[in-house]
């Protein structure tokens, strides 16, 4: 399993989002159930630092014999993730991560993003809707 | 038809014959003075970047929702309920300005206001056109503006407070409580703001929408916003559709944006 992600992310990085699933508009994020928690490990496929929203691809890591699947994952605007400690550099194509997401109503691989830790540093770094400075 | 011919003669003769909006004496027509532009040292300091408190939108959408008519209260309820299925309507899908009142009631971005003399600007972080100018230099409404996203604001200061009236939306521009909550004003619009500091980073937008088309009585509501400085919160660029299409390489090797698909299922159209 371990071998077969870095041969997919390197090929998939050619044909970039060709195989993701459907990106986005200026939607309202009540199609992601903010009721429940998804979290799994992956390797980013792509991070596109864009408005109106942020959006990761994760390579889910697939169970022994699966095919490995990838999940589109939004987050807030870039001038928004800026307020909150992002740069666009914060991810990088190929990092190993754990990441928390609200999921997809319908079932489909997507998600908010709540939560990507990187796993080779550690470093962990949050999206919300709720920018922080309330005094 | 014939009322809009008889109205676009109105104005024709209004123009024409120097009517009293146009005036000799009209503050667009001259140059600000020394003392005007002075004057603005004496106006509240509203610098910085101010980003709404989503919380308290999402709590007054139930504490406080607008007063429809029956009609439209029922459309509001089948939307509303398609979209705690996970269904939402997405009224901003094809990135247009919200407009208003919609951007001063449920954007989630950021925005900064410019002082100049006889005017407030205000700029917005999502959509690439997203402004607002309200005149302050004493004018009147126009006979017959043209309608817009943002409408025609006048505004004027009562102390510290920047009273503004806006009339001539697009008709097709939403009042909504929430990103796939609302409905297109329909044409009889008329928001008047009152915003204020009420404590040194917190900024409220009282508002006050009438719109008997669609409202059964006038919706009284208070946006919140608080400042933040440095450099990390400054505005930057926010272009909408920059969301429809993914960053790709074309056949020559030049960088390029893609169109790609809209969404997943997760959005219904919204109701005609």
């Amino acid at each position: 399993m371990m071998r077969t992600i870095p041969a997919l992310a390197g090929s998939l990085t050619m044909a970039l989002c060709m195989a993701a699933p459907a990106a986005q508009a200026h939607h309202s994020f009540a199609m992601f159930d903010q009721a429940q928690t998804t979290v799994f490990r992956g390797t980013i496929k792509d991070f596109q630092w864009s408005n109106p929203h942020a959006v990761i691809w994760v390579i889910n890591e697939a169970k022994p014999g699966a095919t490995p699947d990838v999940w589109t994952i939004e987050l807030t605007s870039p001038g928004n993730l800026t307020r909150m400690g992002w740069t666009r550099h914060a991810l990088a194509v190929g990092d190993k991560v754990n990441v928390e997401i609200n999921p997809l109503r319908d079932g489909q691989h997507g998600g908010s993003l709540k939560k990507v830790t990187v796993l080779a540093t550690g470093q962990v770094l949050t999206s919300s809707l709720i920018i922080p400075g309330k005094p | 038809m014939k009322g809009a011919i008889r109205t676009s003669l109105l104005a024709t003769a209004v123009l024409l014959t120097g009517g009293s909006a146009l005036a000799a004496g009209d503050p667009a027509d001259r140059p600000p003075t020394a003392q005007e532009w002075s004057a603005l040292a004496s106006l509240p300091d509203w610098s910085g970047v101010w980003t709404p408190d989503i919380e308290d939108q999402f709590a007054k959408a139930h504490t406080n929702a607008p007063a429809w008519t029956p009609k439209v209260d029922a459309e509001m309820k089948a939307m509303a309920a398609d979209e705690k299925a996970g269904n939402p309507h997405g009224i901003f899908l094809n990135c247009l300005p919200e407009g208003m009142p919609s951007w001063m009631l449920v954007s989630h971005n950021a925005l900064e206001f410019l002082f100049t003399p006889g005017r407030v600007t205000l700029l917005g972080e999502s959509d690439g056109s997203r402004l607002r100018r309200i005149y302050t230099d004493g004018r009147t409404h126009s006979p017959d503006p043209d309608p817009s996203f943002h409408g025609e604001s006048i505004g004027h200061w009562e102390g510290d407070t920047l009273v503004v009236d806006t009339i001539a939306v697009l008709p097709e521009t939403y009042i909504a409580t929430g990103e796939g909550l609302g409905v297109p004003n329909d044409g009889a619009l008329h928001v008047v703001e009152r915003i204020h500091l009420t404590a040194p980073d917190t900024l409220h937008d009282d508002l006050e929408i009438t719109d008997p088309k669609v409202l059964a009585a006038p919706w009284r509501t208070t946006r919140i916003y608080y400042r933040h400085r440095g450099r990390k919160n400054e505005i930057v660029e926010g272009v909408c559709l920059q969301g429809s299409f993914n960053e790709a390489v074309d056949p020559q090797g030049h960088a390029m944006f893609a169109p790609v698909a809209q969404d997943n299922g997760n959005v219904v159209p919204s109701p005609k």
